[in-house]
């Protein structure tokens, strides 16, 4: 009975993991594919790839991508971890306030916080380009650095601001050396998430940029008329990059632990 | 603590600027008369007016809904038992599975639905799969079932996920304890288990049932040119005709629809934990 | 001692009110000298923490000032006053081990590295905690983190530390060891200690001097002897320590009346037939041969204590009321077509309480209960039918389920069902009722259940308070009880006197209790707050 449920289980979760794989083998496949169809594999090839480093747009949308999603993370890792500080020392009210507005654009579909980033540019008579598409992708990802910062802060023994300034603490010291050390994990998962959620972007990006300014997720929802097995080259090198990453944020730690486990002594 | 506080005053000024000011340019738009700029508007209910009787945009809110109720229903029903399943599994495995299912929605939400354009084709891979079994061609492209599973895969994840973590942070000794009471395997289930994950089984909800109703690139990647739902039209308003007063006028419409539908969710969830108490 | 010794901490009329509108402190005046061990003693709420913090700079007044070494500190940011805080659960840094925690403040103030080590050094040495210090303060135990953050605060060398509430996370034992440590701490650093917190007993132990302060006042300001021996209300006197406080009048000077009898004391300065309150400490008291007693009283109960007797002697009785309790055994009816049984009982209700009356209350007076036979799972009843008007008599009520299982009991609407027996200032009140075999038989905690079917309570005349039932009292065996009527009497407690001897005496044993004129403490009528 206890065998065959657990049969059961086992080919449910292979199936869920093909289904969830499947368009990601496929990409790569075809990446390598020798001719420009989607649909027949025939022969290994990387012209498609050699076609991506001499595409201009391609590249330039990649680098639009990368410059917005490095600034935004930078940039909304700052201002969100200073404002959850500054909250977390507020009166209620104003900490229920700024949650509320935080949860517009987190809880609104992505196209109302697009068109009414594209209204307000446009009324504003801001040209559209880099420089909108960058303060769009601020103005989202604030919001989710906050949401990852804010439960550390509130699980904080609360005197220990107070503390820091009793030992002589600047409150600027107090934050530095005390605070953001306390926080840290949360700050690195808020700009985990800031950044994935700004490299990803397409809707909000794509109402608000302009002046043939496009990231990579515009270039793909432009060209998808066209077949342009260009686009699986330039995912998979994505993709690698992403398994990457995600390979030595998870490894790392458990690497770490092993190392420190085996340096000291057991008590 | 009062420099402290005054850490959050930029912020509440950039949200009032960037956040607050734009959306009250939806409702401004919304309820104002197409062609005046910002500083003439005149006031008007025409907008919506036009939505409501116009039985083509009705067919196409209808046809959003509907396609959004299905995918939500779809993620639950499958969602549930995955999310079970890993939550039955043992700590390590349960770590694995959780990133394995994370993985995929690291790679960006457009190219993997472009991915599921190539494999739904005529011609694609799974219809030559299909004709191994002598099946098919099926047209695939271009039909609800693909807007619909192109939906179900972007999002499920989500559903997943938040099932899961409802799952993984139910104290087993309540299993014990409902065993220990005399309830079998089903019952235990039906009695505990289930009603505790009700959380996340809405929390999940809410996650699919909003991106998915005001999807606009999985229908028109999927669907083809031809298959419009409410977030196409409201591209068209604002990217093709200009029309920025009728497509505020149609994203208020959908946000209400959506704040209504949360609003339901959680009575049911709120009512659905009162019947527990009985 | 105190006198030679100048001001350094000058509370003035300090005023707190928070932005809800609370007010925390109310206009506080308070000296601390120097090199003095000063508590602030109060029940929690009482505003010594945010006095303690206020003088910490983490806090500003509303109104008042602070001097400290004769200059006002209210806008002296925490980081520039020459004050350390021992926090309550301590605030250590987690991210930083014992010794950088221990480092901070001079880090901060960036001393040389080999002055920063020597002084930590010495401080771990002070608080016994040299072999830890590269340990992760996570791991450190409750007392230990204690003394961590002691020493982090001393290390700085400051002119006053302030503890608030430090003991309170540790354990009995460890936390009396921590107050004759925090005593030799004191003694030897020489600094000015103002110590928070809500245990008399560590504020008698430790204190040079003792602020007693409750919903934002200060009530006594003195040394630990003076609060005990001499405190000027009841609320400090029941605060500390443990007390009999009796209801007096005072006479003339020296001569006040308790218990309806005159005794002497050493009490000036009141009213002629001025109402006071006098206090006992119980270990004042004595136990002699009833003959020979200022006081006479019955042993209620004698515990063994060690150095002495912890004896309770009871110089009144206490009020109590005798009620009917008719107890019935009615067979449950059977309805076998639907596989139900039902069963209640006849009840007695006060014509006053008709009106109050639901079906819900009903069912719970006549204790009316369905079930399957078969499984025994209970089934609910649907309909209750009475005609009980608001006038005496005997009436009828009908309780049926869905499935037409009824059953019918007599409801008897009577005058005066209560009984009410007044003594001295108490006064008690019962009703006669109706009960079944097996709710008695089935009872968990009868007295309980017998309290709530009689519905008995018990008040002061004085103030109105609730008195608690301490005695329920009757003679059948609740295993065995058959039909019939029973008295139940309900008891409350009587003037009792708190006796620490070393006189063994009998439990039930008559006897005298004993006291000198000097040991009485004559007190205004506080204003209960």
């Amino acid at each position: 009975m206890k065998k065959k449920s657990s049969l059961l289980s086992r080919i449910v979760l292979v199936l869920t993991l093909l289904f969830f794989y499947l368009p990601i083998l496929y990409i790569i496949v075809f990446s390598f594919n020798d001719s420009r169809s989607l649909t027949k594999f025939s022969g290994f090839s990387l012209r498609w790839y050699e076609k991506m480093f001499a595409d201009p747009t391609m590249m330039e949308a990649v680098m639009y991508t990368v410059i917005v999603a490095v600034l935004a993370t930078a940039i909304s890792t700052i201002v969100g971890t200073i404002t959850a500080i500054g909250l977390s020392k507020s009166r209620r009210a104003v900490q229920l306030l700024v949650e509320r507005v935080n949860d517009l654009p987190v809880m609104n579909p992505d196209i109302v916080t697009a068109i009414s980033l594209l209204m307000f540019f446009s009324v504003l008579a801001v040209r559209k380009g880099l420089g909108t598409m960058l303060l769009a992708h601020i103005m989202f990802c604030i919001p989710y650095v906050m949401l990852s910062i804010t439960p550390k802060l509130r699980s904080l023994d609360p005197n220990l601001i107070d503390a820091a300034l009793d030992l002589g603490a600047t409150p600027f010291q107090a934050l530095t050396r005390v605070i953001v050390p306390q926080i840290r994990p949360g700050i690195i998962s808020g700009a985990l998430i800031a950044f994935t959620m700004s490299f990803d972007d397409f809707v909000i990006s794509y109402f608000t940029t302009g002046n043939g300014v496009n990231n990579i997720s515009i270039l793909v929802y432009t060209m998808s008329k066209r077949v342009n097995p260009s686009i699986n080259a330039l995912s998979t090198i994505v993709i690698l990059l992403i398994t990457l990453t995600l390979g030595i944020v998870n490894i790392v730690p458990v690497l770490r632990e092993k190392w420190s486990a085996k340096n000291q002594p057991v008590k | 603590m009062k420099q402290f506080r005054s850490m959050t005053y930029p912020y509440v000024l950039w949200i009032s600027v960037m956040i607050i000011v734009p959306m009250l340019l939806i409702v401004l738009y919304a309820f104002t008369v197409s062609g005046n700029d910002v500083l003439t508007f005149q006031f008007t209910l025409e907008n919506f007016h036009r939505f409501i009787t116009d039985s083509v945009f009705r067919a196409v809110l209808w046809r959003s809904l509907l396609i959004a109720v299905i995918t939500t229903l779809i993620c639950v029903l499958l969602g549930y038992p995955i999310a079970y399943i890993i939550a039955q599994m043992g700590e390590h495995a349960n770590t694995v599975m959780i990133l394995l299912i994370t993985m995929p929605t690291w790679v960006n939400m457009l190219v993997r639905t472009y991915a599921w354009m190539g494999i739904l084709q005529d011609e694609g891979v799974l219809n030559s799969l299909l004709g191994v079994f002598g099946i098919g061609p099926v047209q695939m492209i271009h039909t609800s079932f693909a807007v619909i599973l192109g939906m179900v895969y972007n999002f499920i994840p989500f559903m997943i996920l938040q099932i899961h973590t409802s799952l993984a942070k139910m104290d087993k000794s309540l299993l014990n304890a409902a065993n220990d009471l005399g309830a079998n395997p089903v019952q235990a289930f039906l009695r505990v288990t289930l009603p505790l994950s009700v959380p996340g089984i809405i929390s999940g909800i809410t996650l699919v049932f909003l991106p998915a109703v005001s999807s606009f690139f999985i229908p028109k990647l999927l669907g083809g040119g031809q298959y419009v739902l409410v977030g196409n039209i409201i591209e068209t308003q604002f990217l093709t005709t200009g029309d920025w007063n009728f497509g505020s006028a149609i994203s208020m419409i959908m946000a209400l629809i959506i704040m209504l539908s949360m609003y339901l969710t959680r009575k049911v969830d709120v009512s659905a934990a009162s019947n527990g108490k009985e | 001692m105190a006198e030679e010794k100048k001001k350094l901490i000058q509370f003035k009329n300090i005023v707190k009110s928070f932005e809800d509108g609370q007010v925390v402190l109310k206009g506080i005046n308070l000296d601390i000298y120097e090199n003095e061990f000063v508590t602030l003693l109060g029940p929690s709420g009482c505003g010594k923490t945010t006095l303690l913090r206020i003088l910490g700079g983490f806090l500003q007044p509303t109104e008042g000032k602070v001097l400290f070494d004769g200059e006002d500190i209210v806008n002296v940011p925490p980081y520039k006053r020459e004050i350390n805080t021992v926090f309550q659960k301590y605030a250590l840094f987690p991210h930083m081990n014992v010794y950088d925690n221990i480092a901070f403040g001079l880090t901060i103030k960036k001393e040389p590295k080999d002055v920063i080590e020597q002084k930590v050094m010495r401080m771990l040495r002070l608080v016994n905690l040299e072999d830890y210090a590269k340990r992760n303060v996570t791991e450190m135990s409750g007392g230990q983190q204690q003394r961590i953050a002691i020493a982090r605060a001393l290390v700085n060398d400051p002119s006053v530390l302030l503890l608030d509430e430090p003991l309170g996370a540790l354990d009995l034992k460890l936390r009396k060891e921590m107050q004759h440590e925090l005593k030799y701490i004191q003694e030897e650093v020489g600094i000015t200690f103002i110590f928070v917190t809500h245990d008399q007993e560590e504020a008698l132990t430790m204190s040079d001097k003792i602020v007693v302060m409750n919903a934002g006042e200060i009530e006594q300001i003195g040394t630990p002897t003076e609060i005990y021996r001499r405190p000027v209300n009841e609320y400090v006197a029941r605060f500390v320590g443990e007390t009999n406080i009796i209801d007096g009048v005072m006479l003339e000077d020296d001569l006040v009346v308790f218990e309806d009898k005159k005794f002497r004391c050493n009490a000036r300065g009141f009213e002629k037939n001025e109402k006071v309150d006098v206090v006992i400490r119980p270990e004042h008291l004595d136990i002699v041969p009833r003959g020979d007693g200022m006081l006479k009283g019955v042993v209620k109960s004698q515990l063994f204590k060690g150095m002495h007797y912890d004896t309770v002697v009871e110089t009144r009785v206490g009020t109590s009321i005798t009620v009917k309790m008719q107890v019935s055994q009615d067979k449950p009816v059977v309805n076998d077509a639907a596989g139900e049984k039902i069963s209640a009982n006849g009840f007695l209700i006060d014509v006053e309480d008709v009106s109050e009356l639901d079906d819900a209350k009903i069912v719970a007076l006549a204790s009316a209960e369905a079930w399957d036979s078969e499984t025994e799972e209970p089934v609910s009843i649907k309909t209750v039918v009475n005609d009980i008007k608001g006038e005496t008599g005997n009436y009828t009520v009908t309780f049926s389920t869905a499935a037409g299982t009824s059953i019918t009991v007599k409801a008897l609407v009577v005058a005066e069902n209560r009984v009410v027996s007044k003594v001295y200032q108490e006064e008690i009140y019962a009703m006669n009722f109706f009960k079944k075999v097996e709710d008695i038989q089935e009872s968990m905690a009868l007295d309980t259940d017998l309290e709530t079917w009689a519905s008995a309570s018990a008040w002061s005349l004085e103030d109105g308070e609730q008195v608690e039932i301490t005695d329920v009292k009757y003679d059948f065996d609740p295993e065995t009880i058959t039909p019939g009527v029973y008295d139940v009497t309900f008891c409350t407690e009587g003037y009792e006197y708190k006796v620490s001897t070393t006189r063994a005496a009998e439990e039930g044993s008559e006897v005298g209790l004993i006291f000198r004129p000097e040991d009485i403490h004559v007190m205004k009528k506080g204003v209960h707050r």
